[in-house]
């Protein structure tokens, strides 16, 4: 079967930085990714390439089977909702109209119960909406489009958490009926990782981590308690990072735990808690980092 | 529906850039020149006609800085953008261009308007039959579009430095060309070309240029990102 999005070896450099290192990436089916990294990973710029609005310094791009660069057939069947869209001197239902022409499967229904749902103002000039209204109108028109690839870009920029909820609802039950490729980039890690069944995380330009959520939230533990005990308990596997005050440290294990794990940590008197995506996220970066560092001392 | 006709569409589902806006400006331009005349008296011969042509030239900025974002978010190519917004301004200059030809034409049957006010009718330029006033019209119209394209094609893809470079790279074109032709004492013959080249031939010229700034345009916006 070709893969809905294949990157091989994609970097993008401006001038002296490097944006992309090198992007393997490969998402076969229909999923929703999450791309999640720190501000100035490289997030946009990867999903910027995919729909073409960038070109890659190196490397090769497939999306729906061919590189989506000028490619017409291709990029119709591509939505990219971003935090920053510009708009034409549109009132929202214009915006909409326009959408519908483009998309080859929208669906207008959809669309205006996504607007009421927003309380969108149809007759309002996009250029006198508020950021989160704006936001809103750039995820009516990336839900509605039921494009085979959709790529939100922090798509919530300026939405209230009621807004934020009725998103998150609307894309679950959307994907539920039309399952697509989408791809979500977003700073607001735990709100949105119950959504996720794929995480990519990415790391000053590479991907530091990729894997399925669910194994993602098992995989990494915080060992709690009196610090002979968590050390006692943590011997033998691999540790992320330690701390420690007093008589009492706190260490984040990786690798899942078996069924002896939990009693023995009872008797030992140490807490496990599994961490959370954004905890996770934090401990890659970080682990990410002092791996850089070593190598450019070693 | 191939992308360059919904691109096309896509321009005209709220009109006002390239399609009220000019003729707005126009007509306001227009009434403002006619109130002095009214009050004053004529003859008045202006060359306000040039705020469309002007106008234009704003209107080919602010497609590819406002519209070009929007329609390659919502799947349309470059090339498409490209071809559609051109193919479309070529179609509304011709009805422009026609509209011009048929306002001169009632400029001159009504004596300037009743009072002497000679808007539709510049000296040197637009001065002949009907269909030169339209075919220059219409060859101007797409040309100062054009033009307007580049200064916002050299923004999005080289930004603000870019445009600097590019403003400064056509005044020092402008001005070694004044520090060759003063230097040798070629005014007399470039102020001969001008008077004595046909409207046919000055509309070609311009229609030649036109269709340089349009490739080059093409060429420019393959490489634009947003």
């Amino acid at each position: 079967m070709t893969p809905a999005i294949s990157l091989t070896g994609v970097s993008r450099r401006y001038r002296d930085q490097l944006a992309l290192d090198g992007i393997d990436l490969v998402i076969d089916g229909p999923s929703i990714t999450g791309l999640l990294g720190r501000n100035g990973a490289g997030k946009t710029t990867l999903l910027r390439i995919i729909a073409a609005h960038e070109f890659a310094s190196a490397g090769r791009i497939a999306v729906l089977g061919a590189d989506p660069v000028e490619n017409d057939a291709v990029l119709a069947r591509i939505a990219f909702v971003r935090e920053d869209q510009a708009f034409p001197q549109f009132r929202v239902r214009h915006a909409l109209e326009a959408a519908s022409s483009f998309f080859p499967n929208w669906d207008a229904e959809l669309a205006g119960e996504l607007a009421a749902d927003f309380e969108l103002p149809m007759n309002r000039w996009v250029s006198k909406l508020s950021r989160g209204m704006r936001s809103a109108l750039s995820v009516v028109i990336g839900l509605a489009a039921r494009a085979e690839v959709t790529l939100f870009d922090e798509p919530y920029a300026g939405l209230d958490a009621v807004a934020r909820g009725v998103f998150y609802d609307r894309l679950l039950a959307d994907y539920a009926e039309h399952p697509r490729v989408v791809m979500l980039s977003s700073h607001l890690i735990d709100e949105v990782s119950g959504l996720l069944e794929r995480v990519v995380m990415l790391d000053r330009g590479r991907i530091v981590l990729d894997a399925a959520a669910d194994e993602v939230r098992g995989a990494f533990t915080r060992v709690s308690g009196a610090a002979e005990a968590v050390e006692e308990f943590v011997a033998g596997r691999a540790v992320l990072e330690r701390r420690r005050i007093a008589s009492q440290e706190a260490a984040v294990v990786a690798g899942g735990l078996d069924d002896g794990d939990r009693p023995w940590a009872q008797e030992l008197r140490v807490s496990l808690e599994p961490l959370s995506l954004q905890q996770v996220l934090i401990h890659t970066s970080a682990h990410a980092g002092r791996q850089r560092k070593e190598g450019t001392s070693a | 529906m191939s992308s360059s006709i919904k691109v096309a569409r896509y321009h005209l589902v709220y009109p006002f850039l390239l399609v009220l806006a000019p003729w707005a400006v126009l007509a306001l331009v227009f009434v403002i020149n006619l109130i002095p005349t009214v009050i004053q008296g004529g003859p008045n011969p202006t060359k306000a006609l040039a705020s469309i042509f002007a106008f234009m030239a704003f209107a080919g900025v602010l497609t590819i800085i406002r519209s070009l974002p929007f329609a390659l978010a919502l799947g349309a190519s470059r090339r498409s953008f490209y071809l559609g917004t051109v193919t479309l301004v070529v179609a509304l200059a011709v009805v422009y261009g026609l509209a011009i030809a048929g306002l001169q034409a009632l400029e001159r049957a009504t004596g300037g308007w009743g009072v002497s006010m000679y808007f539709f009718q510049p000296q040197y330029i637009l001065t002949g039959a009907w269909y030169l006033t339209w075919l220059t019209s219409f060859v101007c119209l797409v040309l100062l579009f054009l033009y307007g394209t580049w200064f916002g094609l050299v923004q999005q893809r080289w930004d603000t430095i870019g445009l600097i470079v590019f403003v400064f790279g056509q005044v020092v074109v402008a001005l070694v060309a004044i520090f060759i032709i003063g230097g040798n004492h070629d005014w007399h013959g470039v102020g001969h070309f001008f008077t004595t080249i046909t409207a046919a031939g000055l509309t070609g010229l311009l229609a030649a240029f036109a269709a340089a700034l349009c490739a080059g345009g093409f060429a420019l916006i393959r490489g634009v990102t947003v």
